[in-house]
């Protein structure tokens, strides 16, 4: 069975069975490696991407389901060669520690923004509670999100 | 993926082995519970009616494929949905929530840290199923009790919360303070008279046992008295012993049994704090 997806505003047919994650169509067949494949049972949000606009957790996501759909991954948001204003803020704040859980975080604050620019401390840290950092860098990265909300 | 209830329900009649597939979020992990994966799965998203919610005087009208993040976004301020706005809106993770159905919530048998469950047993919810014999709408206590053993070709496509002049909370206890499975839940319901006195109370107990179930014995104890939080933990104590908590990686059953009395605290302070 093909279904036909818009991932990144390229169209894409997928001949993987339905139940494939959407995850391992975007890794395998498109080589498209931000989202990381680490607990698969959405938990981590290391795989997050955004499915017509909203984050999900791309391991969940059966392919089957997305005729379509749009998708949207971390190596969309610096489309014009330019980082995003959150790309750059986690960067000038030297945010990023070994980066699995990072294209997760900014696809999730992505989305977050949009409905919340000036969000304060607390609901930055709600926001993220699905995303799961082991080299524990949260608090640099709330500072840097809230350095960006600041600016809004 | 099926484009109406009667091709879903003509699907899933059709072959034994098939099964509803709606947000996804219980049957792709299939492969970690070291499940068989399933072969065999028919769509519900696209049903337009699945997806409907419709607020009238007298009821509250969810589609099953209504996902937890719709359910806050629709339900927010609609008076008596306060419990079952913040089940919804703190169970999992966001990501998790913009995709787990209310509906795939209901019949995940073997998922027994549900948040919409004791939530929607303590508003006397009601589902409605459809199947190759015709419709059927029950209470969703009736349903936890059956769903294991469903006839092939049925298939929840709504529930129903009956509207009247209640307030309702829910008591959660995650390990971290959001983001994990709750240990225990309790779920709140209660009608007050203008002197606080409870006309009218649900209690219910989620995650402690394999599915949630009413605390009958609870209710009888606060029918009648002013609610009070902390009268509510001091009755509670008195009457946790006829749970037997389940044992879990999260926590031991003693534990899930002990935390009850502050839940109920808490799930009493929650339904006063109501508009």
């Amino acid at each position: 069975m093909a279904t036909n997806i818009l991932i990144n505003g390229e169209a894409h047919v997928s001949t993987r069975e339905p139940m494939t994650p959407l995850l391992d169509v975007l890794r395998e067949e498109l080589f498209l490696t931000g989202a990381k494949s680490v607990c698969r049972e959405g938990i981590c949000g290391a795989c997050i991407v955004h499915l017509d606009g909203q984050p999900v957790v791309s391991c969940l996501v059966p392919v089957g389901t997305l005729e379509g759909r749009e998708v949207r991954t971390v190596e969309s948001l610096a489309a014009e060669g330019e980082p995003s204003p959150l790309q750059q803020v986690m960067e000038e704040h030297d945010v990023v520690q070994c980066g699995m859980c990072f294209p997760g975080i900014l696809m999730t604050l992505t989305s977050f923004f949009r409905e919340r620019p000036d969000a304060g401390r607390d609901e930055v840290k709600a926001a993220l509670v699905g995303n799961i950092c082991r080299c524990t860098g949260y608090e640099r990265i709330v500072d840097a999100a809230i350095a960006l909300a600041k600016r809004s | 993926m099926a484009r109406s209830i009667d091709d879903a329900v003509a699907a899933l009649a059709d072959r034994a082995d098939a099964t509803a597939l709606a947000g996804g979020t219980w049957i792709m992990r299939a492969p970690i519970r070291r499940e068989p994966p399933i072969r065999f799965c028919v769509g519900l998203t696209r049903i337009p009616e699945l997806n409907a919610v419709d607020i009238s005087a007298s009821e509250i009208r969810i589609g099953a494929c209504v996902t937890h993040a719709r359910l806050v976004s629709a339900l927010a301020g609609v008076r008596g949905c306060e419990g079952l706005v913040t089940a919804a809106g703190s169970a999992a993770n966001p990501a998790v929530r913009q995709m787990a159905t209310i509906g795939g919530n209901l019949c995940a048998s073997a998922f027994p840290a549900s948040d919409l469950a004791p939530s929607l047993l303590s508003l006397d919810a009601e589902v409605e199923l459809s199947g190759p014999g015709g419709d059927e709408r029950l209470p969703v206590g009736r349903f936890l009790e059956r769903r294991g053993s469903l006839e092939p070709g049925i298939l929840l496509t709504a529930v129903v919360i009956p509207r009247r002049a209640l307030k309702s909370g829910h008591a959660r206890l995650p390990l971290r303070k959001a983001g994990d499975y709750p240990v225990a839940i309790v779920s709140m319901t209660a009608e007050l008279r203008g002197d606080g006195a409870v006309e009218d109370i649900r209690v219910t107990v989620g995650s402690v046992e394999a599915s949630p179930r009413r605390w009958t014995q609870l209710e009888q104890a606060l029918l009648g008295r002013r609610l009070d939080p902390n009268g509510a933990y001091d009755l509670a104590q008195a009457e946790a012993h006829i749970f037997t908590g389940r044992d879990g990686v999260d926590a031991p059953g003693w534990y899930r049994v002990q935390v009850l009395p502050a839940l109920a605290r808490r799930a009493a302070q929650a339904v006063l704090a109501g508009p």
